[in-house]
């Protein structure tokens, strides 16, 4: 096992555990933090494979901006613990169900590969990648730039308070 | 870079424009429909003047072809039938309209770049463009009670499929290490036969099986056709459908030689069918039915795609035309008939052949059509499609299909016999129905029995658009 292979079985166990503990934490608070930790985990592992610009935006925009939002949101809205549980167990059957159908089709799929598969990794530098992506995806970056307009526009009248918006009516 | 070819495309990027500056104007309905009408008509005429175009653009990522342009034409004109309902758009607030039509615009824009888009990325991500653009729309309706619970709905179904997608494309990419659809079909034969490939293929058309209400991405129809203005129900019913039955096709065609993924749509096809049909029974209320009745067809049409030849994909093109004008019809009696933007249930049709005779007519050819009875647009359609399949052997899949025929007969007769036996409780007026409106109904009468008579020129259409992809 090369040091490679080790740091990256360490970082996918802490993406997990970290994962795991976000999502069956009561308090809101902790389980951003431990998602923070998990993008962190997965902008390293961006990095080990070869995209250092990926894993910047990675630990800028999900752990740093989105995050932060998060906290904002949680903090403002004071939600209520709730004492009920987190999974009810009407939700746990659908739930076992996809996660057999998921690790079927993973054993599957590892069932049908023959002799290794190696992963190339090459290092993209942030320029070159930033001319690629104009280059050859510039439609996807104007059409991503739209769907941004729409979830503005979305946010907006759905955020809306309903009795804010009905006084505007009445003026 | 030919500019000419995407036209039709700036268009409707020119007509977002407008009403994004329409909609920080002074609020005045009329003018916004007024706008949307020009803007909409000019579109068709655009997608027409630009059938014949062929070219490559924005780096091989972009191709407008007959198919494409096919499908255009088609996206272009239910965007303008759709505006023509929106005469009386009393279900939405009128402040709102401009951002009602602007995000119909979005909608549009996204399918037809959905349909020319042959780079998984930009697939991707005018799919999420268009489903946005209906998320937000779907909350518009005014007075409508747990819209938030109709949205959320709707929205975590749809996220749901989109991450599937992904990752379905990400295990096709692994695969096959390219993004490129030409490139794919060049490599996908020699590695389909691995686990690998071939689920992240039946993955990424998980996207398109949640557009068409595929089983097991249905589940938000019924709610979301009940919930959405009725202007809106027919945008879903009709356009996105059939954008989604093209991409459906244009994927579909790369994995051609893949039994598996026979295997697996036979399967999808025959419960989705099943469950459309036995569910749409019980309906009371006319757009679950008619929401029911779309599941059912997502089934039909997956018959067509799952022939994998020839016959079976311009079967699944001509299909998507007959949906269009199809449902279009239904739709259009229901806006008619529910005047002030109401839902309305199957009784409610009651006396309808005496309050507009040809409203009645209307509604009763398109369930025709819808059932596949002859001579409509709607019968040839079905022929086709299961010609197609009965080609390749599958038997046993059209008997499956012709028994939810048979049950289909039932809850669309249901809707036939309150509109043209049942006698209302109290005497209804007439309907008012304009001289637009006559002649809108009248078109659509002639396109669905007249098509099903000379089905050939429509049907060569179809032919040529499916022989682009092979």
């Amino acid at each position: 096992m090369t040091i490679y292979s080790a740091i990256f079985y360490l970082l996918a166990a802490l993406i997990i555990a970290t994962t795991a503990l976000a999502i069956t934490r009561r308090n809101l608070v902790h389980a951003v933090v431990y998602l923070v930790i998990s993008f962190f985990g997965s902008a390293l592992l961006f990095f080990l494979l070869g995209a250092p610009f990926l894993a910047a935006l990675e630990v800028i925009i999900y752990a740093g901006a989105i995050m932060v939002l998060f906290l904002f949101i949680v903090m403002m809205l004071r939600i209520e613990e709730s004492k009920r549980r987190i999974f009810p167990l009407s939700q746990w059957i659908p739930a076992a169900v996809l996660c057999v159908i998921y690790l079927g089709m993973l054993a599957v799929i590892l069932s049908g590969i023959e002799g290794d598969m190696r992963l190339e990794t090459a290092v993209a530098v942030p320029a070159a990648f930033s001319m690629w992506i104009f280059r050859h995806g510039w439609l996807a970056v104007e059409i991503a730039s739209l769907i941004l307009l729409v979830a503005l526009i979305g946010a907006l009248h759905i955020g809306r308070r309903p009795a804010a918006a009905d006084k505007k009516e009445a003026q | 870079m030919n500019w000419m070819a995407f036209t039709p495309e700036l268009t409707y990027v020119a007509m977002a424009a407008v009403f994004l500056g329409l909609s920080m104007a002074r609020e005045d309905h009329r003018r916004d429909f007024h706008t949307a009408l020009v803007f909409s008509a000019v579109g068709v005429g655009v997608s027409l003047a630009s059938a014949g175009v062929t070219a490559d653009l924005f780096a091989e990522s972009y191709r407008v072809d007959l198919f494409s342009q096919v499908f255009k034409v088609l996206l272009a004109c239910g965007f303008f039938l759709v505006v023509v309902l929106c005469n009386e758009l009393s279900g939405v607030k009128r402040r709102l309209h401009p951002e009602f039509y602007l995000l119909l615009t979005t909608s549009t824009l996204a399918l037809m770049l959905l349909v020319s888009s042959v780079h998984l990325l930009t697939i991707y991500v005018s799919l999420e463009l268009s489903s946005y653009s209906l998320y937000v729309l779907v909350y518009l309706r005014k007075n409508r009670p747990r819209r938030e619970s109709t949205v959320v709905h709707y929205f975590l179904i749809g996220a749901s499929a989109s991450a599937v997608m992904v990752f379905g494309i990400a295990l096709l990419y692994g695969s096959t290490r390219t993004m490129y659809a030409v490139e794919m079909a060049r490599v996908l034969p020699s590695v389909i036969s691995q686990p690998a490939a071939a689920i992240g293929f039946v993955m990424t058309l998980a996207g398109f099986f949640f557009k068409l209400a595929v089983f097991p991405f249905h589940f938000w129809a019924p709610e979301v056709y009940e919930g959405a203005v009725n202007q809106l129900t027919t945008y879903i019913a009709t356009a996105s459908k059939a954008a989604a039955i093209a991409l459906l096709v244009r994927l579909t065609a790369l994995g051609d030689s893949s039994a598996a993924l026979a295997q697996v749509l036979v399967v999808l096809s025959i419960v989705t069918m099943t469950v459309g049909n036995v569910s749409a029974i019980v309906q009371k209320d006319l757009k679950r039915l008619l929401a029911y009745s779309s599941v059912a067809h997502a089934g039909y049409v997956l018959i067509g795609i799952l022939s994998m030849n020839p016959a079976g994909y311009a079967g699944a093109v001509f299909y998507s035309a007959a949906l269009v004008t199809l449902k279009f019809t239904c739709f259009m009696v229901l806006v008619k008939v529910a005047a002030d933007g109401a839902n309305i249930t199957v009784d409610e049709l009651a006396g309808l052949h005496k309050r507009s005779p040809i409203l009645a007519l209307a509604l009763m050819l398109s369930l025709f059509g819808l059932c596949g009875i002859p001579p409509t647009i709607g019968f040839i359609g079905k022929l086709l499609v299961f010609t197609a399949a009965v080609e390749k052997g599958y038997f046993t899949l059209v008997l499956i299909a012709m028994i939810n025929v048979v049950i289909s007969l039932y809850y669309y007769l249901l809707v036939l016999k309150a509109a043209y036996l049942t006698e209302p409780k109290a005497g209804l007026p007439p309907l008012p129905v304009s001289a637009g409106d006559r002649l809108l109904a009248g078109t659509l009468i002639v396109l669905i029995v007249g098509i099903g008579f000379y089905p050939d020129p429509v049907i060569q259409i179809a032919r040529s658009a499916a022989a682009v992809l092979l």
